[in-house]
């Protein structure tokens, strides 16, 4: 008895010491690691100075975390100039420690095994990004992971607001006496008077009642009265027929692109809308030219105040409410940017310190309570403390400004944060344009969609380049939209579309929303 | 018609037809002249113009709201100066050892009892047809210790197989007769080089020497893969910088009060790097003409 009473001690506590060295496990991790002097963060530069060691944004960052953060120079180019250097830094085994991802980069990254896998750490170590994303979130980038594993490679961008909108010229609404349009007859009637009523009251018959850019961008909100899923002129994948199908080879684009095509031919587009370039188009809504245009409500006091700066006018921008064309009730709307989009990812390492230092500088881009600290910046470079006390923006001024690494604003944002930072940069002298741009940014909220390809990977794409660029899509609807072919080219477009590989990628972009929508 | 008569009639009419000849190379040269012109005299205009004006987009080849103030503000960054230095050093350096390298390899190629001569020439060749891809190309250099190192800025720009081959051409051309008369006189082979074939050359490295330096000041692909320190930024690049306005999605940042904008600064520094070129070229032409004449037609 005595005896069986001492084996079995023996087992409990060779039993309790093997749970004690598992549970112990972790621990020992967080106590053997030496966090390293400085860490290499890297994302889009749009010509700020670099963050340099023993600078003053490295300083910034050291006080918040205990470790410095650089940022060397590296060229954004609408993000393919930055994704070349990163991949072939990879190659040379000396990536970033945290880089931003572009299109869709990370999928090649992980498969390379280049990445570390963040599955293990996110909730020790980067708790507020953990309950920032959220379990649903989460669970649809494990869903995503191209090794079939379920792990997690990335963390994603937690963008919860409608950002995107048309602006349409109250002032110009009243000019000529027309109401807020909310159906496409009256919107239609509204772009005539825009065209013929001279709103702009400079005795010429200069306006633009709207448009857009080059390669058929930036007028979605005209497509989107067909219930056409696009994002900055890229069509999407959304619901057709009971059927995830891309939105440019539906009927409801068929019938889009014939609407656009009378509006073009009639003058209420823009005569040079498929040539513009961003700065043509911005230059003629600053020249108090343009009638509604598309873009981002948030930044709309930054064109108001051009208006005004070139032509003394006082431009109110309001938001065009999401309206149903005719035949299409129901389907207007405005396509609501969402969560889940790949945002960091850390280059793999087995050093442990490293490992936690990356996630820490991670944790810092979701946790809210250092938010109005990193948006105010190092004191000298971003702000100013006033006699009174009070911090005031310094004006932004690229040539003596270091990037900012880590931001929260970039990462997470919803309406609430950028009502608050259009607060924040309100003057005696631009409050009446900064107010339209809050209201506009709330009255948005009201008409966003998420679409059902929301999020869907562009490895969907891979070896059918062209249908990712889109390039018979911008071929066909220009010259459709330009009247050079007829409608009837359309149908010759979608046969072309699904020959050239859109049947493929039909069913690859179907089989993921099959795999997304799985219990 | 007597045959005086005959010949006046005919030299007239290859007068006229010389005449109209040189009419319409002139004219075309003219025409292409302004046509090359016309974007630096925009970028001009847009430099000296007003914030509104620019923000309109309005500016074509007449300033707007005329203003230094684009210029003043891009001319006081002493990064700009900087940089411009970092370039002009590279040019330099980079051309008085392109020009040595290049006359120590081209002159024993042009000599016919030089034995490895069409070997190395094959190989020569090679690289002027194909070129080493970007990854190993990147893996090469970065071994070397050439990342954020200002000598990236030189080496690899200081051998280029075809400029090795036009002074090639140059060299074979020249008198063999004075070089033999300058061995009898008891010159060695690098005492020929330096002090008799080499003071007779100033075509061809004029020629040769403007391409490395155009090279040179011009380079952009190399700096963006292999500088990313801003104290090493040679003139293209930090011009980049700063002609790069970004992202689409603009932040909500406080709008500065000034009276210049992205685009006046990029065209400031836009002729700022392009006014060197255009400043040292006239006085280089007449033998960067003759230069290329007599490399292209030897073989």
């Amino acid at each position: 008895m005595k005896k069986t009473v001492s084996r079995i001690m023996a087992a409990l506590m060779v039993a309790a010491l093997f749970v004690t060295s598992f549970a112990a496990a972790p621990k020992a991790l967080a106590e053997d690691y030496v966090l390293p002097e400085y860490i290499e963060f890297q994302r889009d530069n749009p010509g700020y100075l670099p963050a340099e060691k023993d600078g003053v944004v490295y300083n910034f960052y050291k006080d918040i975390l205990g470790f410095g953060v650089i940022m060397p120079y590296i060229e954004w180019n609408g993000g393919a100039t930055y994704a070349e250097q990163i991949n072939l830094r990879n190659t040379a085994k000396d990536a970033p420690d945290v880089y931003a991802v572009v299109n869709g980069m990370e999928h090649q990254l992980i498969l390379d095994g280049s990445l570390l896998d963040l599955t293990d750490y996110l909730q020790e170590y980067a708790p507020h990004c953990w309950e920032m994303v959220g379990e649903d979130v989460w669970n649809l980038i494990r869903k995503n992971d191209p090794t079939g594993e379920g792990r997690i490679w990335y963390v994603p961008k937690v963008f919860d607001y409608q950002r995107h909108g048309a602006m349409i010229r109250q002032d110009w609404l009243d000019a000529v006496g027309k109401k807020m349009p909310t159906t496409q007859d009256e919107l239609v009637e509204v772009l005539r008077a825009f065209k013929t009523g001279d709103p702009n009251g400079n005795g010429i018959a200069d306006e633009i009642p709207t448009g857009g850019r080059q390669e058929a961008r930036w007028m979605d909100f005209l497509f989107y009265e067909y219930g056409i899923a696009m994002f900055e002129g890229y069509p999407g994948w959304d619901i057709y027929d009971g059927e995830l199908t891309y939105s440019a080879v539906t009927k409801n684009m068929r019938d889009a692109l014939q609407w656009l095509s009378e509006l073009y031919a009639e003058g209420l587009i823009d005569t040079e809308t498929l040539l513009n370039s961003k700065t043509d188009w911005d230059g003629k809504v600053s020249a108090d030219r343009v009638g509604i245009f598309y873009h981002l409500p948030q930044t709309d006091y930054v064109r108001a105040l051009n208006v005004f700066n070139a032509t003394g006018h006082k431009a109110q921008f309001a938001v065009l409410p999401a309206i149903d064309a005719n035949g299409y009730e129901g389907c207007g709307f405005y396509q609501a940017v969402q969560s889940g989009d790949p945002q960091y990812v850390v280059r793999y390492t087995e050093d442990k310190g490293r490992i936690i230092a990356c996630m820490k500088a991670i944790d810092l881009a979701y946790n809210m309570d250092y938010y109005m600290t990193i948006r105010l910046g190092p004191e000298g470079m971003y702000h100013k403390v006033l006699p009174d006390g009070t911090k005031e923006y310094i004006p932004e001024d690229k040539m003596a400004q270091e990037r900012m690494p880590i931001s929260v604003y970039d990462t997470v944002s919803n309406a609430e944060i950028v009502c608050n930072m259009l607060e924040e940069v309100k003057s005696e002298e631009n409050a009446w344009a900064v107010d339209n741009s809050i209201r506009n940014v709330k009255e948005i909220q009201q008409y966003g969609r998420v679409i059902a390809g929301n999020n869907i990977p562009s490895t969907i794409y891979e070896d059918y380049e062209d249908i990712s660029d889109r390039t018979l899509y911008v071929q066909y609807a220009s010259k459709i939209i330009a009247g050079e072919w007829p409608i009837e080219k359309f149908d010759e477009f979608v046969e072309k579309w699904y020959k050239s590989g859109g049947t493929e990628v039909t069913e690859r972009a179907r089989e993921w929303y099959a795999r997304m929508t799985a219990e | 018609m007597s045959t005086i008569a005959k010949t006046k009639n005919n030299h007239i009419q290859s007068t006229r037809s010389e005449f109209w000849y040189t009419f319409t190379i002139t004219a075309i040269l003219i025409l292409f002249g302004i046509l090359t012109a016309v974007p630096l005299i925009s970028e001009l205009a847009l430099s000296l113009s007003s914030k509104a004006a620019s923000d309109m987009n309005a500016v074509t080849l007449w300033p707007i709201g005329f203003t230094f103030d684009s210029w003043t503000h891009m001319l006081s960054q002493s990064t700009l100066w900087r940089s411009f230095l970092i370039s002009v050093a590279s040019m330099v350096l980079g051309v008085a050892a392109a020009l040595i390298i290049n006359m120590l390899m081209a002159y024993p190629l042009a000599k016919d009892d030089f034995p490895l001569r069409k070997a190395l020439m094959l190989y020569l060749i090679f690289t002027m047809i194909f070129k080493a891809p970007t990854v190993p190309y990147y893996l090469l250099v970065t071994g070397l210790g050439l990342r954020n190192n200002f000598l990236v800025l030189i080496l690899p720009h200081i051998l280029n197989a075809y400029n090795l081959i036009v002074m090639r051409s140059f060299f074979r051309a020249f008198p063999r007769d004075v070089e033999e008369a300058a061995e009898i006189d008891g010159c060695g082979k690098f005492g020929t080089l330096f002090r008799i074939v080499m003071p007779s050359s100033k075509p061809v490295l004029m020629t040769v020497g403007l391409y490395y330096g155009v090279t040179l000041w011009n380079q952009h692909q190399n700096p963006l893969m292999f500088i990313t320190d801003p104290k090493l930024f040679p003139l293209q690049l930090r011009i980049q910088q700063i002609v790069s306005t970004g992202a689409e999605i603009e932040a909500v940042t406080k709008v500065a009060n000034v009276n210049y904008t992205a685009n006046t600064l990029s065209a400031v520094v836009v002729l700022f790097a392009v006014l060197p070129v255009l400043v040292v070229y006239p006085f280089i032409q007449k033998h960067f003409t003759k230069g290329a004449m007599v490399g292209s037609v030897k073989g």
